[in-house]
């Protein structure tokens, strides 16, 4: 994992920030890629989202003022690009759970883990930030904060809440 | 939690795909490539290279061009401008196009070398700038921005050189600024507005002309404006001292002024000519301005 130590520099040349830039990209691909993935759900965007985020982060490197904020710098640019994706496409991939209910058939199958996957699909692309970088990614409050550019209260609530539906959606699960 | 510890597991057992680490590395590299324009020193060496050659070349290959050079013993005929360096961004919403002169010729090298660098600065100066403008936009979501850059010889006679730069940006409305350098071929120097004149008193008389003037073409025409009608919020007050002009193949004096400075948009960058014989007792002679 790449780690930045306290006391690091700040100014460092430009060809150093890129170095380390370069290393944490190729380093957290796996971590960046399911980030990508958990939104979209296939592979090839997925793998577009890495590829344009990528682009952009190498593109503004300059407005990366410190390199301890590099994580949360480029987790931000890979949630954002993830959520404009999903925007963009949303008539595709949206349709009303209550409506979708009605055209599939039931099923009798004993629920499986993957339905807790699942559960996450409940959840808008904000909720789903949440609940990925603070639970799977296991970011401080802070770190989500400062992606999500909310301020830490803020997401404590939403977490909060968020938790709260989505042990609801599980437990429904597994009533069925 | 225990739900959440399972729904990790299923979050990290996410299969990676084979490509992703090609892709990856690929990425970066593309991204490291077309970043921007190429290195700005290697663009500057090839392209004074490529004048160069052009240059040598031209003597070369044509003897009308070489004689010209051997039987015109005044060095300004052959001082020229060209373009040295182009830059250009070309995205959907953001477009800049800024050329950059140069001068080639001057005898005077020192003034050549300070002029031809003082152009590429700012025009890099400015492609940074419209970088930065592209980079908040996108901050905020999105955005148009377009920036246009380039020069116009304005006169190039046997002892005068002009040179316009103009800067135009556009975003929404659009609002252009003017530059200009005005060089004696001759005596190699680079004229700057009070060394034409023996004392500030231009100041006044040419505040006089222009104001009158703006007057005249605003009963003349109805669609020209002003900013300088009594009771308007902004007046013309006066010109700098060192007011943006250049002058004419005929010894005209032309005073420039950047959109919106002295008049509403719509009318663009605003030029007066200052007839020369109401600067006559100012001038220090009758060399540039008759």
């Amino acid at each position: 994992m790449f780690k930045i130590e306290e006391g690091e520099p700040f100014v460092m040349t430009k060809n150093k920030k890129m170095e380390q830039v370069e290393q944490f990209l190729i380093e957290n691909q796996h971590a960046h890629y399911r980030l990508a993935y958990s939104y979209v759900k296939n592979k090839e965007n997925a793998l577009d989202i890495v590829q344009d985020s990528i682009f952009k982060a190498l593109k503004s490197i300059h407005r990366l003022e410190e390199i301890k904020y590099l994580k949360t710098w480029f987790y931000r640019i890979l949630v954002n690009t993830s959520i404009d994706f999903i925007r963009k496409h949303q008539r595709m991939m949206v349709m009303d759970d209550e409506v979708l209910d009605g055209y599939l058939p039931q099923t009798e199958d004993e629920p499986t883990d993957i339905d807790l996957l699942d559960a996450l699909e409940t959840l808008s692309p904000d909720e789903k930030s949440l609940i990925i970088l603070r639970f799977f990614e296991d970011l401080k409050i802070d770190e989500v904060a400062a992606i999500l550019e909310e301020n830490s209260n803020t997401v404590k609530t939403r977490l909060y809440r968020t938790l709260k539906k989505l042990r609801i959606e599980i437990e429904k699960g597994d009533l069925e | 939690m225990k739900r959440m510890n399972k729904m990790k597991k299923e979050y990290d057992d996410i299969e990676i795909p084979p490509e992703l680490d090609n892709l990856v590395k690929d990425s970066i590299q593309k991204a490291k490539t077309t970043k921007k324009k190429p290195s700005p020193l290697r663009n500057w060496s090839l392209s004074v290279a490529a004048a160069a050659a052009l240059f040598v070349g031209g003597i070369n290959a044509s003897p009308t061009f070489a004689n010209s050079l051997v039987n015109i013993p005044v060095l300004g005929s052959i001082v020229q401008v060209f373009t040295i360096e182009t830059l250009t961004v070309e995205k959907e919403t953001y477009q800049a196009n800024m050329e950059t002169p140069a001068i080639d010729g001057l005898e005077n090298e020192g003034l050549q070398i300070a002029l031809n660098e003082k152009y590429i600065e700012e025009n890099r100066a400015l492609f940074t700038k419209f970088e930065e403008e592209i980079a908040r936009l996108e901050e905020a979501g999105s955005g148009h921005l377009g920036m246009d850059s380039g020069y116009e010889v304005k006169t190039d006679t046997e002892q005068i050189l002009s040179i316009a730069r103009y800067e135009t940006t556009t975003a929404g409305s659009s609002s252009t600024e003017m530059q200009y350098d005005t060089i004696d071929k001759q005596h190699n120097i680079l004229l700057t507005l009070p060394s034409l004149f023996k004392d500030d008193s231009y100041v006044g008389i040419i505040n006089t002309y222009i104001k009158q003037e703006m007057k005249r073409q605003m009963e003349e025409d109805k669609n020209i404006a002003y900013l300088a009608i009594e009771g308007a919020n902004v007046e013309f007050n006066s010109i700098e001292a060192n007011q943006d002009f250049y002058i004419t193949a005929d010894h005209t004096l032309v005073i420039s002024f950047d959109q919106y400075d002295v008049a509403p948009g719509y009318m663009g960058v605003i030029t007066f000519e200052i007839p020369s014989h109401i600067l006559q007792d100012a001038l220090v002679g009758d060399t540039y301005i008759q």
